[in-house]
């Protein structure tokens, strides 16, 4: 009887948490965003309209899937999770699109005329781009003494580590944990490194910037050449160890071409918003710090989707885009299965349309970006 | 001549002051607007081809912030600058070089920003090599090299490669005295070829003398004078020793 009160108060405790928490977090981003530009009135207001906007979509989606009549009585343990983890993600996005939408005044002529000038850019630069990528991989070779290997030393030695603590010390009973482990940290540290590096990229390079025109953007395409370069090699190394364990080859380990394709739209996407959001708020690289390390332990690097319980898997595989691009390349390339497309054209569509808004913002205010120094 | 090469039409340049902003400010600071600084206002000019025009004006009046937005590194807020189709290049102290990469690899990836191909690059760079006097130091990274070399380098990329339209900023003084005699005749050679335009901000009034057609003078971002060089200098001389 007990449990039943208590597991009563704990629902009702969740419950508000996720009527409150989503709104309050995508109010608290939406003034950091903005960096104290926002009057008090406005703030109360935006905070409301957080609050009707969040729960419109969330309670929206709910009622596509087939929930109705819920009520505080019928309400399901199962439910509040779902509720509170979608509001959460919808809230970590909402204000970066609410800014965008108040800041750079998007219209549809904007799109035409800078979808114009997208082409033609990456036309004029995108020679560039893999020149100078080739010309970063090489100064890191040239740097270093034990030169190319260290692309495949650091990959493995963090897999050693890896290996042993959680396949070792904490016993995990997944078939070839080294492998498996390998995969997730492989794709793991491509998007970890590009999407820090993008918080800085336009500071580390102003010599550039202030000197001649160039797309911005084209210094994060570089820099996610350079890492995709390296996630190749790892990819190799990938291959050889699925060879040496004896794991069965088959047909579907064709589907890492389109899942690759995702990671790398997915990667910049996330990096064209951070990085304007990072000229303005000195310290965001501390937050994305953070955020970055939260993610990655809930994107299952080294456990399991499948290990969670019962409303965790499903959600995080749906709703965090890494965890679903590590278990199907992991679903493609270790147990011969296909990725489950309605997720992935999800993603797609989702990473398109944030890189379209991202590289809006970048060319709307790249004349703003050289005359910071 | 009359054919013009650079038309600038009413630009104003803005730059916002930003309030450095931070997650703690964010939530509890109060309320400041972003400070707006008006470094160009309202200027208009034309530049003929093959002209050489100096600019001069004191200490922050706005000169470099005029080149750059000729240079297309940044648009101006207001007007606008017709180039009519030419390909214009920035030479100007300060680094514009990636510090990991060798001279060589820096050269090429200047030379692609500022529009030039591969190959085109490719058939220029010993020529670049020779005259930045860098030796065997082209192999190593920029950040080993000395402001002198850094300089020279700049120089010697953008005098190599040629575009239609030179904006020259403060570069004529850099590395030692042969260099500068270099330097010197090289420009006085670029500038004599009449289909090269060149802009030129300098605060040594014998250069300008002995290489411009014409001056402007920008003060406090508005056009005080454009026209003859001995006359502009005159009245700047005056103005400055008042």
């Amino acid at each position: 009887m007990e449990e039943m009160v208590n597991s009563r108060y704990l629902l009702m405790l969740l419950v508000a948490a996720a009527m409150l928490l989503p709104p309050l977090l995508a109010w608290g981003e939406h003034i950091y965003l903005r960096h104290g530009d926002v009057s008090g009135k406005r703030r109360v207001l935006y905070l409301l309209l957080y609050f009707v906007l969040i729960h419109a979509v969330v309670f929206g989606a709910a009622h596509v899937r087939g929930v109705r009549g819920l009520s505080l009585q019928t309400v399901t343990l199962t439910y509040v999770i779902k509720h509170l983890g979608f509001g959460l993600i919808c809230a970590l996005i909402a204000p970066f699109f609410c800014c965008l939408i108040l800041e750079s005044d998007i219209t549809p002529h904007g799109f035409q005329k800078y979808g114009r000038r997208l082409f033609k850019d990456i036309r004029r630069y995108s020679q560039y781009v893999v020149r100078s990528a080739g010309a970063y991989l090489r100064a890191e070779v040239v740097n270093s003494y034990l030169d190319w290997l260290w692309w495949l030393i650091e990959p493995l030695c963090m897999m050693l580590i890896y290996t042993f603590i959680f396949g070792y010390v904490f016993g995990s009973s997944e078939p070839n944990f080294s492998v498996f482990v390998f995969i997730g940290l492989i794709m793991w540290n491509f998007f970890s490194r590009n999407v820090s590096y993008s918080v800085n990229a336009i500071s580390l390079n102003l010599p550039i910037i202030t000197r001649v025109y160039l797309p911005k953007y084209m210094l994060l395409a570089t820099q996610i050449l350079v890492n995709g370069f390296k996630l190749m090699v790892s990819y190799g190394i990938t291959f050889v160890m699925i060879l040496l364990f004896r794991i069965p080859l088959t047909v579907h380990i064709l589907w890492a071409v389109p899942l690759l394709f995702l990671l790398f739209l997915f990667t910049f996407a996330v990096g064209t918003f951070l990085m304007h959001y990072g000229v303005y708020v000195k310290d965001l690289s501390h937050v994305v710090g953070i955020v970055l390390n939260m993610m990655m332990y809930l994107s299952g690097v080294f456990y399991s989707m499948n290990r969670l319980p019962a409303p965790f898997d499903g959600l995080l595989g749906t709703f965090n885009p890494m965890a679903f691009l590590m278990s199907a390349m992991r679903d493609a390339l270790l147990y011969g299965t296909m990725p489950d497309w309605g997720v992935y054209f999800g993603w797609l569509c989702a990473s398109l349309v944030i890189a379209a808004v991202g590289l809006y913002t970048i060319y709307y205010n790249e004349n703003a970006y050289a005359k910071i120094s | 001549m009359g054919e013009h090469a650079i038309d600038v039409k009413n630009i104003s340049i803005h730059y916002r002051i930003l309030n450095s902003a931070s997650v703690r400010g964010g939530f509890w600071g109060k309320k400041k607007r972003n400070l707006v600084h008006e470094a160009v206002k309202d200027l208009s000019f034309s530049v003929d081809r093959g002209e050489v025009l100096g600019i001069v004006g004191k200490n922050g009046s706005g000169k470099s912030t005029l080149l750059r937005s000729i240079a297309g590194i940044f648009a101006p807020n207001v007007g606008e600058i017709d180039l009519h189709g030419y390909t214009v290049s920035l030479m100007a102290l300060g680094i514009g070089f990636v510090s990991r990469l060798s001279g060589r690899e820096n050269i090429m990836l200047s030379g692609m920003l500022l529009g030039f191909s591969e190959k085109a690059i490719r058939e220029k760079m010993d020529e670049i090599i020779e005259f930045s006097e860098l030796g065997e130091f082209i192999d190593r990274p920029v950040a080993t090299y000395s402001s002198g070399m850094h300089s020279k380098l700049a120089f010697a990329i953008t005098a190599m490669l040629e575009t239609d339209i030179m904006l020259v900023d403060e570069v004529l003084s850099v590395g030692d005295s042969r260099f500068q005699k270099k330097s010197f005749a090289k420009m006085r050679e670029l500038i004599m070829d009449v289909n090269t335009t060149v802009l030129i901000v300098s605060h040594n009034m014998e250069t300008l003398r002995s290489l411009c057609d014409r001056v402007l003078w920008i003060h406090d971002g508005v056009m005080k004078e454009i026209g003859d060089t001995e006359t502009v200098i005159q009245h700047y001389n005056d103005f400055m020793n008042k």
